[in-house]
């Protein structure tokens, strides 16, 4: 055995941290080379589970059914901020209702408080029953007969007044950016908000709960399986082995998915009251009330440069609106990093308010960055009478300019050539000649930037049986990006085996074997390279079999398409030649996953351009055409690559021009909480989407060379559409979305 | 009261208020959970079946008021489905699978009544299908694939 542990740096969202890894020294499988002919990476696989998903028949969270399971209901703070007095004592003797919690329980549970009676923001648990149809479940929740006592809303620009802040607003410098403004001979500022952008899955947050004993089963739809055991071991007071959580079929996560949630745990606490299992799942208003969003910002970007271009000062602040708490993502980041610029200072000011804590959505933070600084960097090439993509080329760093360190790769030069090569970009200007149908028509670009280097810790199992097949064992969750697929693919490829007698099973803590949580762009990185390490594993003990059985030296042997085959060509059969002796027996390959090279940084680029049409009469803007191309290292499966970036562009299209969740201020509610008023992108509101990649392997990252695809494409999009409308009209919005309403305003 | 529900061509005489939405009755009494409760306010479309043939979201119909009308679900649908589902999967036109069952439905009746749709045609008929992962333009693939009018 060749096992160490080892200390190292595991990244999450541009956050690190020292984490011990177990690592094994036979893992340590060279990156396949660029240029390699590779039998199943690389070429478009359709996904294991799509006909199970397609029939209807795959099983969700909120499709488990148990014997006398009871169904729970959550009481909710109505506004922002209020005290409220319950009966609890009358929701008790309601028929049907099996369990009422108060805000002081009674709970088994240990730690933070999930009900309260003083809530900070409307949605916030105050109560729960469970009973035995929803019916009752309703009439427990009247009978509490709450009494509320009203508080104002904490307010956004009072907070700001009075540094009301959920931590210290943060500053970082590099140089001297003051000195170098007072010197620049191009200075130009922009200030623009970006709105409060709902994640809205469309399977709520859910969980199914069960003891048995003092064991406890959960179903949850959650990004993170070993998350929520954790959480839920912890609160419950239970060995981990004791807690088994699953996620088989996940209806979306996007970010607002994380760990057990308050379902899980309310869900555990009704059932272990209750001695029966218990069903939660939130309506869809009670999700988009209570599941999270992107925090709205207000940024100001002021950007100096020599007349050629050359940017010599960064300066951005920027006021997050939190609500209640939760983690400041690196809103930041893009301004620090993304252009070379010896002169930056950011600033953020995380202002608490009335609403949820504001959570992860794809690319957290980073979308709101670029969403800004890429509309400012479109001011200065115009202000310096420059082409747009050539001002960003002109400023491109291959170092981290934080830590000094350089990128792993970065191809971000190839990814501005080939977007501008699809979109036609040289001919740009002829889109603004007049035409027939009177719209005004734009073309604009924005850069990518994202980390999704992955890194341990992460696991996998791969066993083969007699017949030959093989099944792999992993704890990733498939959010819907297609990962059991990709894992399917690698391990084929590494097998030897068509993909076909290559099964994934992931979605459950039961086999603990362990994978991070879907978010960060890591699953790739992380997963796929244990998931070949283990699968090398059984490669070569299948081999060493095979050399048994055929009496031939196993280093004479190959596997390719589930045959093995004498490097002399003289002897071909089917693995199963050999597995079938196995009988009863197994292969099994353990794979880990090894740290990232030390002294890289591992990040994602890409260059995004959008073409669009405003219509000056009405105030619509139609998103005609996006063109995207990203640099994630080696692309494993072409087919669900492509998915990824449509999906996040077409997020990207939402957020730019109709996503905005809107808070009444005397109140503290959001008020669009319901699908047919916060406006989500239909079919009809697709542009033409053309998707590339560089599609080369990252050699410095271990055995695979690839990286995470979730987050990258929806970061550049919404910028590239507010800089395509200003292309198209030569006017700017001081908010987004481009609603009719401030498209029409900007243009009066 | 009893009502008799007929429910992928098989009649079912059931105990239900008739003011429950067809979806809860479909997915609770009678076990059929693919159609999908993903807004319960009619506007994701998770939730369509057939009735009498046309699409319809079942989370808002009252279960009396479907009472001697064929309801067919996605696991109703069999072989009327199956090209559907087959470029579905082949164009990669689902992600995370949860409005799926719902667009397949949409998508089998439009080409059930319209052959060979144009684009037009296709917005129109899965207008009312919301999916967040973004599948939409590998959704038209897959009807136009269906339709014998696959892109390369």
């Amino acid at each position: 055995m060749s096992q160490r542990l080892v200390k190292t740096q595991r990244e999450m969202e541009g956050r690190f941290e020292d984490v011990w890894a177990l690592v094994d020294d036979e893992d340590e499988l060279e990156t396949w080379p660029e240029g390699t002919e590779l039998a199943v990476v690389g070429r478009p696989a359709t996904r294991q589970d799509g006909p199970v998903r397609a029939s209807g028949v795959a099983r969700y969270t909120v499709d488990v059914a148990l014997p006398g399971m009871l169904v729970a209901r959550v009481l909710r703070a109505p506004t922002a901020r209020c005290r409220a007095r319950l009966d609890l004592e009358a929701a008790r003797s309601v028929t049907g209702v099996r369990a009422v919690l108060g805000p002081e329980g009674p709970f088994t549970m240990t730690g933070d408080p999930v009900l309260t009676a003083e809530p900070a923001w409307a949605g916030q648990p105050i109560a729960a029953v469970a009973a035995d149809t929803p019916e009752a479940a309703a009439a427990g929740l009247a009978a509490l007969a709450p009494e509320y006592e009203a508080v104002p809303p904490l307010a956004l620009e009072a907070g700001l007044e009075e540094q009301r802040f959920t931590e210290e607003p943060n500053e970082k410098l590099r140089g001297d950016p003051d000195a170098a403004l007072a010197d620049a001979e191009a200075r130009v500022e922009l200030t623009c908000e970006t709105p409060a952008h709902v994640q809205t899955p469309l399977e709520p947050h859910a969980a199914v709960a069960a003891w048995e004993g003092d064991a406890l089963t959960v179903w949850v739809s959650t990004q993170g399986i070993f998350d929520a055991r954790k959480e839920l071991a912890k609160r419950f007071g239970l060995e981990t082995e004791q807690v088994r959580v699953l996620a088989e079929f996940i209806g979306g996560g996007f970010g607002g998915k994380q760990g057990a949630g308050p379902e899980a745990l309310l869900a555990a606490e009704l059932a272990r009251a209750t001695g029966r299992p218990v069903r939660l799942v939130l309506t869809r208003h009670e999700d988009q009330v209570v599941g999270g969003r992107r925090a709205w910002t207000r940024q100001t970007v002021t950007l100096g440069a020599r007349r050629d271009g050359t940017l010599t000062a960064v300066e951005l602040a920027a006021v997050v609106d939190m609500g209640a708490a939760g983690m400041v993502f690196p809103v930041a980041e893009p301004a620090f990093s993304l252009y070379a610029c010896p002169n930056v200072r950011t600033m953020t000011f995380p202002v608490r308010t009335s609403l949820r804590a504001q959570n992860a959505f794809r690319a957290p933070g980073v979308v709101e960055g670029v969403t800004v600084l890429e509309q400012a960097m479109d001011e200065l090439a115009v202000a310096l009478d420059l082409d747009p993509l050539e001002l960003r080329r002109m400023n491109h760093v291959d170092r981290d300019q934080a830590t000094d360190m350089p990128y792993s790769s970065k191809r971000l030069l190839a990814c501005y050539d080939r977007a501008a090569e699809l979109a036609g970009w040289s001919t740009r200007d002829e889109l603004r000649t007049a035409r027939a149908d009177g719209l005004l028509r734009g073309m604009g670009c924005a850069t990518q930037i994202w980390w999704g280097g992955g890194g341990p810790p992460a696991h996998a199992n791969v066993r083969i049986d007699a017949s030959g097949r093989a099944l792999v064992t992993t704890g990733i969750q498939d959010i819907g990006t297609g990962t059991l697929t990709t894992a399917r693919i690698v391990a084929a490829e590494e097998l030897g085996l068509p993909l076909e007698r290559v099964a994934v099973r992931g979605g459950d803590t039961g086999p603990n074997v362990y994978a991070p949580v879907s978010g960060g762009s890591m699953t790739t990185p992380a997963v796929m390279p244990a998931v070949r390490s283990a699968a090398g594993k059984a490669r070569k003990t299948l081999l060493g079999l095979a050399a048994d059985v055929l009496e031939i030296s196993a280093d004479d042997l190959t596997i390719a398409n589930g045959r093995i085959k004498s490097k002399d060509g003289a002897l071909d059969v089917e693995v199963t030649e050999v597995t079938e002796k196995l009988g009863n027996a197994t292969i099994d390959g353990s794979g880990t996953r090894g740290p990232n090279p030390e002294g890289f940084r591992v990040n994602t680029f890409g260059c995004q351009i959008a073409q669009v049409a405003v219509d000056t009469g009405t105030g619509v803007v139609t998103v005609e055409r996006v063109v995207a191309v990203h640099d994630v290292g080696r692309i494993v499966n072409p087919l669900t690559a492509a998915s990824q970036v449509e999906g996040g562009v077409i997020q990207g299209v939402g957020y730019a021009l109709a996503e905005e969740l809107l808070v009444d201020p005397t109140t503290g509610i959001p008020v669009n909480g319901h699908l047919d008023d916060y406006k989500m992108p239909t079919i009809v509101d697709v542009p033409e989407i053309v998707v590339d990649f560089v599609d080369l392997p990252d050699e410095n990252l271990p055995n695979l060379g690839s990286k995470g695809l979730g987050e990258p494409p929806i970061v550049p999009t919404a910028a590239a559409i507010a800089n395509a409308f200003a292309h198209a009209t030569g006017r700017r919005t001081d908010a987004l979305p481009l609603t009719p309403a401030r498209v029409l305003e900007a243009l009066a | 009261m009893t009502l008799v529900l007929e429910v992928n061509g098989e009649r079912h005489a059931l105990e239900v208020e008739p003011t429950r939405r067809l979806l809860a009755v479909l997915r609770e009494d009678l076990a059929l959970t693919g159609a999908k409760l993903g807004c319960g306010e009619g506007a994701c479309g998770a939730c369509a079946v057939l009735l009498d043939g046309i699409p319809v979201v079942s989370c808002l119909l009252p279960v009396g008021a479907v009472a001697g009308r064929a309801v067919t679900t996605i696991e109703g649908l069999g072989e009327r489905a199956a090209a559907v589902q087959e470029a579905f999967v082949a164009e990669d036109a689902l992600q995370c699978g949860f409005c799926t069952p719902g667009q397949v439905v949409s998508a089998t009746a439009l080409l059930e009544v319209t052959e060979n749709p144009t684009r037009d045609e296709i917005h129109a008929a899965m207008s009312g299908n919301l999916c967040r992962c973004g599948t939409y333009p590998k959704i038209e693939r897959a009807i136009l694939r269906v339709a014998g009018r696959a892109v390369a």
